[in-house]
C-alpha cells in the first residue's frame, strides 16, 4: 500500500475507471462509533456490476467518485467514549449498512429496509470499505473468534445473506430444499440450510465445477440442467430425481428467469420460495402455478437483526468451512484484477488484502 | 393557534409557571418545584409544552410504595407519563412535526442500539429511559423534550384531553396484538379498569365477536357493558375452575375463549383465565400485581395454551392508537371522568387510589 497517503482508498468514477487516491481520515463523530483498520475486502457480483457499468440503479460519476467495497473485516484502531463491547485490537467482521434507527422499519426490527439506509459503496456518497481506515457504529462490528482468520471474516457478510434467507424461509428440521445457483451465496445457503436441519439440499448450477465443489461443501445432491432447458423441464427432471411431491423450499440465488420459473414449478403445494438473487428487473413468471399451489413467496434483501450473530455462530467451530470458498487473494493495488477475476467467473470468492494483520 | 398565543403570553408575564413540576420525594411526600426548562440535545428532538397528563396505577404505586419491584425512587422524581402536549420548539432535522402541532407523547426513549431495539422490540430495550420510572423524570411538568419519532401528531378534531388517553390505549393495542385476535374470535378480559376497558374496545376494533368483561365491581361492569363488552361476568370467592365453568356457561363460550387477557394482575383472575381459555388458545398477561403467584401449570400444558407477557407498547402501537381515536373506532372521551388543575395533582392521586372515576386528567402547569 502506498505509504504517502494517510488513508488510501479505491475510488470508482465510471465504468472501468478506478484509482487509488487519498481519502479523508475518519474521526470518531459519534461516541458509539469505532475506527477500524480494514484488513480484507471481498468481491461480490455487485462490485463487478459497478466496475463494468458504473453502478446498478444509482451510478458513480467523475463529479462523485465512490469508494468501493462492502464485504470487509478489520481491526479496531480507536473507540468512541460510549463504546462498551469493543476494544482496540479486536478483530471484527463488518456489517456495512448504517440504518437511521428512527423510521418505522428500523423500529419494527427490519432495518435492512430503512429508506435512509447508508450502505457501503452506494452512490452518490455512501463510501465503501476499500480504504485503510473506516468508521462504523459499534453495534455493526462483530468480534471474530480466535480461530477465525481476518480473511475468513470477510465471508461473514455473505453468510449473513444466507442466514437471512434461511430465516425468512423458516427452514425447519427435515425439509427438502432446492437452491438455484452455486456461487458464494448459493453455496452458503446450502450450508446454512443444512446447519438448520434441512434433510435434502439440492444445488443447481450450469457450471459443473461449481456443482462438484457444492457436493464437497454442503449439498446432499446436485443437478446440472441441459443447456437451453426450459423452466418446466428443469422442474420435472428435479422432481423425478429427488422429490416425490416437490420440494418444501426453494432458495433462488441466481436471479435468472428460467431458474425462477423452475423454482416455482419444483415446489410442492404449499411450499415456500425465497428470492435471494438479483437479476433482471422484470421477468416472465408462472403466476397461476403460484396461486394454485398456494406458494408463499418472499423477497429477501441483505440482512438484519440477529443474522450476523447466527452467521458467526455457524462459522465458528467449523460447522461451515468458509476458508474453502476463498480462491484468490489480490493486494490492494491490484484491485481491478480482483474485480476482473470475479467477472470472468474464476474461482468462488476473491479477496483484496488492504491492511496488515 | 389560540393556545399557543396564550402560552407565549403566559410565558412572558407569568414565568413562575414555566416549568413547575410535580415531584415525589418518598411515599406520600410530594412537592411542587420549578425545574430547569429542558433544552434540545439532538437535532432530532422536539420540545413540547405538556397540556394534560393522566394517572395510571403505576404512578399511584410509586406514590404509595416509592418503588415497583427493583425500580426504587432514590432521588426526587417527577411523576406522570400519560401525556399530550403542544410542540414549542423543533430541532434542525425534525420533519414530521412543527411548532404549534398538538401531539400524543410516547414517554419511553429506547437506545436504538441493543439487540431488542434492533430486532423490533424496543419496549424491551436494555437501557430504556421511561418517564417516571426511576431514575428518569416524568411528564407532570411544564416542558418535555422528546425525539421526533416519539411524538404523534393529533388530527385537528382530536382534543388534547383525548391525546392524553393515547398512552393507555397504546398499552391495550399492544396487549391485543399479543393476543393475536382475529375477526370472529372470542375474548375474555379480566379487569374493567381503564386498560381492561380499552382492551375490550380494541378487541372490538379487531373484529372480536364476543367480548366478556370481568370485574368484582358492579359499577365497572355496568360501564363495560355500555362501552365495548358484549357480556359481563362477576366472579365469586370460589375455586378458579368453578368461576371459569360458570363464566363459560353464562356467556355461551363452548369449549372456552380463543383469547383471554388479564388486565388486573390479581391471582384469582390469572388462575381463572387459564381455565377459561380454550385448548390451543392464547393468554396474555397485561396486568401487574403480585410478582409470584400460584399458577395452574398443568392446564397450560395439557391444553397447549400459549401464554405471553405484554409490556408497555412497541413499534406501530401508538400510531394505531391515534388512528383508533381519530376514526372514532375507540371512544376515549367516555373514560375521562374528571380533570384537575396542576396544583391539585395530589388530590387526583388520592382519588385514583380510592378507585374514584375511571381516568382523571391533570392539566399542565401552564394550562388556563
Amino acid at each position: 500500500m502506498d505509504s504517502s497517503f494517510e488513508n488510501p482508498a479505491v475510488y470508482l468514477s465510471g465504468p472501468g475507471q478506478a484509482s487509488i487516491k487519498e481519502s479523508p481520515l475518519p474521526n470518531i463523530t459519534d461516541s458509539h462509533s469505532v475506527i477500524l483498520k480494514i484488513a480484507y475486502v471481498g468481491v461480490c457480483g455487485s462490485d463487478v456490476h459497478f466496475w463494468k457499468h458504473g453502478g446498478i440503479i444509482n451510478k458513480v460519476s467523475e463529479a462523485n467518485p465512490l469508494i468501493m467495497g462492502h464485504e470487509a473485516s478489520g481491526v479496531v484502531h480507536s473507540i468512541g467514549s460510549a463504546v462498551t463491547t469493543l476494544k482496540v485490537g479486536d478483530r471484527v467482521a463488518i456489517e456495512p449498512g448504517r440504518p437511521c434507527r428512527r423510521c418505522k422499519p428500523c423500529k419494527a426490527g427490519r432495518y435492512n429496509l430503512c429508506p435512509s439506509m447508508k450502505f457501503a459503496a452506494d452512490p452518490p456518497d455512501s463510501h465503501g470499505t476499500l480504504r485503510k481506515f473506516y468508521e462504523i457504529p459499534e453495534d455493526f462490528c462483530y468480534v471474530l473468534p480466535p480461530d477465525m482468520g481476518l480473511d475468513e471474516g470477510v465471508l461473514v457478510e455473505p453468510t449473513a445473506v444466507a442466514v437471512h434467507a434461511c430465516r425468512l424461509a423458516e427452514v425447519k428440521v427435515g425439509i427438502d430444499v432446492v437452491i438455484f445457483g452455486a456461487g458464494t451465496v448459493g453455496l452458503l445457503c446450502a450450508a446454512v440450510a443444512k446447519a438448520m436441519g434441512a434433510r435434502k439440499v439440492v444445488s443447481v448450477d450450469v457450471n459443473e465445477s461449481r456443482l462438484e465443489f457444492a457436493r464437497g461443501f454442503a449439498s446432499t445432491d446436485t443437478f446440472l440442467p441441459g443447456s437451453g432447458d426450459t423452466a418446466g423441464t428443469i422442474a420435472t427432471q428435479l422432481n423425478t430425481a429427488y422429490f416425490t411431491k416437490g420440494a418444501d423450499l426453494v432458495l433462488e440465488a441466481t436471479g435468472v428467469e428460467s431458474c425462477i420459473g423452475a423454482g416455482i414449478q419444483v415446489l410442492k403445494r404449499g411450499g415456500t420460495y425465497v428470492q435471494v438473487g438479483l437479476g433482471k428487473q422484470r421477468i416472465q413468471f408462472p403466476i397461476v402455478s403460484l396461486s394454485e399451489k398456494e406458494i408463499n413467496m418472499k423477497g429477501c434483501f441483505r440482512y438484519n437483526a440477529g443474522d450476523y450473530d447466527l452467521a458467526l455462530h455457524l462459522l465458528g467451530g467449523g460447522k461451515v468451512r468458509v476458508k474453502d470458498l476463498i480462491t484468490s487473494v489480490k493486494v490492494f493495488e491490484d484491485v481491478t484484477e480482483a474485480w476482473e477475476t470475479t467477472a470472468r467467473g474464476e474461482g468462488i470468492k476473491t479477496l483484496i488484502r488492504v491492511g496488515g494483520v | 393557534m389560540y393556545n399557543l398565543i396564550l402560552l407565549h403570553h403566559r410565558q412572558s408575564t407569568n414565568s413562575l409557571h414555566q416549568n413547575l413540576s410535580f415531584i415525589l420525594n418518598k411515599p406520600f411526600d410530594v412537592k411542587f418545584e420549578q425545574k430547569p426548562k429542558p433544552t434540545l440535545s439532538s437535532p432530532h428532538d422536539v420540545l413540547v409544552a405538556v397540556n394534560y397528563t393522566g394517572i395510571c396505577g403505576s404512578d399511584v404505586h410509586y406514590w404509595v410504595e416509592g418503588r415497583i419491584g427493583d425500580f426504587i425512587v432514590e432521588n426526587p422524581m417527577v411523576l406522570g407519563h400519560e401525556s399530550s402536549g403542544t410542540v414549542t420548539q423543533v430541532g434542525d432535522a425534525v420533519k414530521s412535526v412543527k411548532v404549534g402541532d398538538r401531539v400524543a407523547l410516547e414517554p419511553g426513549t429506547p437506545c436504538r442500539r441493543c439487540t431488542p431495539c434492533l430486532s423490533g422490540h424496543y419496549n424491551l430495550c436494555d437501557d430504556m429511559r421511561f418517564a417516571a420510572t426511576p431514575p428518569y423524570d416524568g411528564t407532570l411538568t411544564g416542558f418535555w423534550s422528546s425525539p421526533e419519532d416519539f411524538c404523534y401528531k393529533l388530527p385537528d378534531h382530536v382534543t388534547l384531553q383525548e391525546g392524553a388517553l393515547v398512552e393507555p390505549l397504546a398499552v391495550a393495542v399492544h396487549i391485543v396484538k399479543q393476543a393475536e385476535i382475529k375477526p370472529g374470535q372470542t375474548v375474555v378480559v379480566m379487569g374493567a379498569g381503564p386498560v381492561g376497558l380499552l382492551c375490550c374496545a380494541v378487541a372490538k376494533a379487531y373484529g372480536a365477536s364476543k367480548i366478556v368483561s370481568v370485574d368484582i365491581q358492579a359499577s365497572r361492569l355496568e360501564f363495560a357493558a355500555k362501552y365495548a363488552a358484549t357480556h359481563t361476568f362477576t366472579p365469586e370467592r370460589v375455586a378458579a375452575t368453578e368461576n371459569a365453568a360458570r363464566l363459560l356457561k353464562e356467556t355461551g363460550l363452548v369449549g372456552g375463549a380463543d383469547a383471554v387477557i388479564d388486565a388486573s394482575g390479581a391471582e384469582p383472575s390469572i388462575q381463572t383465565s387459564i381455565h377459561v381459555v380454550r385448548r390451543g388458545g392464547i393468554y396474555v398477561q397485561g396486568g401487574m400485581g403480585k410478582p409470584d403467584i400460584n399458577f395452574p401449570i398443568m392446564a397450560l400444558c395439557t391444553k397447549e395454551i400459549t401464554c405471553k407477557g405484554s409490556f408497555r407498547y412497541g413499534s406501530g402501537d401508538y400510531k394505531l392508537a391515534v388512528e383508533f381515536v381519530a376514526s372514532g373506532k375507540v371512544d376515549v372521551k367516555a373514560l375521562i371522568t374528571g380533570t384537575v388543575k396542576f396544583e391539585d395533582a395530589e388530590q387526583a392521586f388520592k382519588d385514583v387510589k380510592e378507585g374514584k372515576g375511571i381516568k382523571v386528567l391533570i392539566a399542565g402547569p401552564n394550562e388556563k
